[in-house]
């Protein structure tokens, strides 16, 4: 009897088989079916890939550990909907590699910050939080402001993006870095930046000379306010 | 020859070129870093392989030593 | 480092057929698991005082909270936890098996200097700011292949070494390492599937993006904690516990009854960690069932443990190192009733994203992970280093109440942290609308975050008496077993 306790319990190999057996099933029922994306996010308008200086903002933003105290995820909870805004919607995230929706809020939930401070709020905050606000346990990040963003590998990032079933057009790789130079510099002409990238925040640097601060805040000021919300139908929404 | 030493031996071998080919490959991606993650893993890693090499050869050599004398009728 | 050469010579003398173990290897994990253990908790100190006093973080980049926290999950439960694991699995499959290590010296000490590069090398990207941004996965693709091939070596000796055992039954320590390293083989590949931007650039892109990203990533991270830190402690405890008690395991049957179950439905918990978020609905009611049936096979874990002991349960007032192990188990059923509670839908949405969850890592972690471990140290290292005993039990005693009492600062201050923050963010007042702002629930807990900070220090302290004691066993003088002095010294 091949599934009896004494006959596994004397081969290694028929062991191993079955534990992998046990533990494949749990997976398999859980996991495949979100790859479904037709029933696991629903259709909004207005979700669009990072404009390139969002996504290096948003590298840095993973570089630094951010998700280690701050949510990007707004639950279906009134209290939470009421503090951050509406709650995170699946399709807000799917452009997210790696997703940053996080466990634990040491400090507030940003997946709607966009929008909700000034640039200048957001240079000084991240320059000195407790100068603006004094219980932050947040850390200095005076230091971004003076690093110089590296811009050498945007275009591949885009590609890689792409990659991995982001939609970069043809044309939004080829221009990346031009984007991203005009997104970052305060004075820059971004008419075509917004054609390509609507609703993108244009930071608060200097012409040619982005920093990786400029990179975070373009990419704060955009979390959780590309989706249109007036294109949302409440019975489509029920799963 | 016993089992126990030709384990030795070949396990010498195995990894010991296991160790050549991931030296060389931390050689490769230094030589080619985009970024000083890689830069500092790739010579990190030839270093380990070098003195992980060397700490085999050492190993080898002391065990043939070792059998040697003892052929010879010495207290091991 | 005399049985390796030995080993031939030994075994090739028809007068003896005794196995020669490579215990070698074992020691070396051992060492590792102390110094892993102080680094680990000491950046958790530190990054507690970083959360009381925000001017710790000293505002360099290597040096902020988010840069260090990686640091301190990976050694604590990879460095320290993986070591110990690495010890104790070498020397139980050993001794349960009746065989020598499979795959000759030169591989065992691939397997050990390759692990320690590997969690060199993975906490030095942290700090300079590689990461892939997932938690307990952070190493990046080029770590990640690296782990592997160490992985893929682990499995093999392992799997070997049982083969080849001369006992018909494998041992259920064994079961449970098995599964252990199986599974997190699976797990890690994965979870940690990306595309790198380039073969000489350490940043890549996931190959899952939103909803299925973090469904991949919570069935990775609860069952690194279901199979790293439960499957294979409990491995240890199936040895260490009958050993240190003098005892046959309780009851054969429950053990394979619990496996099993274990085995089998923990792998359905991952999405409790996503309650009321964006993951699909049934998921998360499926993770909460699982999550809620995996209290029995936990409890079946834990009765098994204890019941051990009945009959002998006054080696508890002389066997200090017994007592880590049985206080370790308890811990383990306390925190595997806790986590189930947890993970019911309306518990959830007061707990999560408070420190209510912090503090129920910590009962595990260190009331059970880190408390088995010290228990299977205190029996491992006189028999390795082959000396008569340890070199102070008052000092064991010590390290034993100082740490309990770390433990018990720790998870109480966090729990009341946790259910305050969770109280204060969804309280309203008589007008209807939210009475705190986010800042004050920050100031609120600043007394149960030192409270904290202070548990976390008194629990290095009782690690850092440990290392001493187990440092003095092997050097002092006294420990060593007269008899036996000429075959110490001949096997330095």
């Amino acid at each position: 009897m091949l599934f009896k306790q004494a006959t596994i319990e004397k081969n290694a190999i028929l062991m191993v088989v079955l534990t992998l057996v046990a533990i494949s099933i749990g997976g398999i029922v859980e996991i495949i079916p979100t790859f479904t994306n037709e029933t696991t996010i629903e259709k909004v308008k207005g979700v669009r890939p990072y404009a390139p200086l969002e996504l290096a903002g948003r590298d840095i933003y993973v570089r630094e550990g951010c998700y280690t105290c701050h949510s990007q995820q707004i639950r279906a909870l009134k209290d939470e909907v009421e503090r951050y805004g509406h709650y995170s919607l699946a399709a807000e995230s799917m452009y997210d590699h790696p997703f940053q929706w996080g466990s634990k809020r040491i400090g507030p939930d940003l997946a709607r910050v966009g929008g909700k401070y000034s640039n200048d709020w957001h240079y000084a905050h991240l320059d000195h939080p407790q100068a603006l606000v004094p219980e932050s346990l947040m850390p200095r990040y005076a230091f971004l402001g003076q690093t110089p963003l590296d811009t050498r590998l945007i275009e591949r990032k885009l590609r890689v993006s792409r990659i991995v079933g982001v939609p970069y057009t043809d044309a939004q790789i080829a221009n990346a870095k031009a984007d991203l130079l005009v997104q970052a510099d305060a004075a820059g002409d971004n008419d075509a930046l917004l054609k390509s990238y609507p609703k993108a925040v244009q930071a608060s640097g200097k012409a040619g000379e982005p920093t990786e601060m400029d990179a975070l805040v373009a990419y704060l000021q955009v979390l959780g306010t590309m989706a249109d919300f007036g294109s949302i139908e409440p019975a489509k929404m029920r799963r | 020859m016993h089992a126990g030493f030709m384990m030795e031996e070949a396990s010498e071998r195995v990894v010991g070129g296991l160790m050549l080919i991931l030296g060389l490959t931390g050689l490769l991606l230094a030589s080619g870093a985009l970024d000083n993650a890689i830069y500092i893993f790739g010579l990190s890693l030839a270093a380990f392989a070098v003195v992980f090499e060397l700490g085999l050869i050492r190993s080898h050599y002391d065990r043939k030593d070792r059998m040697a004398r003892a052929r010879a009728g010495f207290d091991v | 480092m005399s049985d390796i050469a030995m080993a031939p010579i030994q075994a090739a003398s028809p007068r003896t057929r005794a196995v020669v173990y490579n215990d070698d290897v074992i020691r070396k994990f051992t060492i590792a698991t102390m110094f892993w253990a102080a680094v680990a908790m000491l950046v958790g100190v530190v990054l507690a005082a970083q959360l009381c006093w925000p001017a710790v973080n000293l505002g360099f980049s290597f040096t902020n909270f988010g840069r260090l926290r990686p640091v301190h999950t990976s050694a604590a439960i990879f460095a320290f936890g993986g070591s110990a694991l690495f010890a104790t699995s070498f020397y139980i499959v050993q001794r349960t098996c009746r065989a020598r290590l499979w795959g000759g010296t030169a591989l065992h000490n691939f397997i050990f200097w390759g692990y320690q590069f590997f969690i060199v090398m993975a906490a030095l990207s942290y700090v300079m700011g590689y990461s892939r941004g997932q938690e307990y996965s952070e190493p990046e693709w080029h770590l990640t292949l690296f782990l592997v091939i160490i992985w893929v070596a682990y499995a093999i000796v392992y799997i070997a070494t049982v083969l080849v055992r001369e006992e018909p039954h494998i041992y259920v320590s064994n079961w449970f390492y098995m599964a252990f390293i199986v599974t997190v083989a699976v797990l890690v590949l994965g979870n940690n599937a990306a595309v790198p931007l380039s073969m000489y650039s350490a940043k890549g892109y996931t190959a899952y993006a939103g909803v299925t990203n973090a469904l991949i990533q919570w069935w990775y991270g609860h069952n690194a904690v279901g199979f790293f830190l439960t499957a294979a402690f409990l491995g240890m405890m199936y040895y260490f516990i009958p050993k240190q008690a003098g005892r046959p395991v309780y009851s054969y049957r429950l053990s394979v009854v619990h496996f099993w179950s274990l085995v089998f439905m923990y792998i359905w918990a991952g999405p409790h960690h996503l309650h009321y978020t964006s993951l699909p609905d049934w998921t998360q009611t499926l993770g909460m069932v699982f999550s809620i049936m995996l209290w029995m096979p936990s409890w079946g874990g834990m009765i098994n443990g204890l019941m051990t002991l009945s009959g002998a349960w006054d080696k508890l007032r002389t066997d200090p190192g017994l007592r880590f192990s049985v206080t370790a188990v308890g811990f383990y059923g306390m925190s595997t009733f806790e986590g189930p509670v947890m993970s019911i839908r309306s518990v959830n949405a007061l707990a999560h994203y408070t420190d209510w969850v912090v503090g129920h890592v910590h009962s595990g972690a260190l009331g059970w992970v880190a408390f088995i471990s010290f228990g299977a140290m205190y029996y491992l290292v006189p028999i390795l280093w082959n000396r008569k005993s340890m070199y102070s039990h008052t000092l064991m005693a010590w390290h034993y109440w100082i740490a309990t009492l770390g433990i018990v600062l720790y998870i109480t201050a966090l729990w009341v942290a946790g259910i305050m923050q969770g109280l204060m963010w969804r309280a309203y007042d008589s007008f209807g609308f939210l009475q705190y702002a986010f800042s004050d629930s920050v100031n609120a807990v600043h007394p149960y975050y030192v409270i904290r900070f202070l548990g976390g220090a008194l629990f290095l302290t009782g690690t850092l008496i440990m290392i001493f004691n187990l440092l003095m066993t092997v050097y002092s003088p006294q420990t060593a077993p007269k008899t036996q002095r000429q075959s110490a010294v001949a096997a330095e």
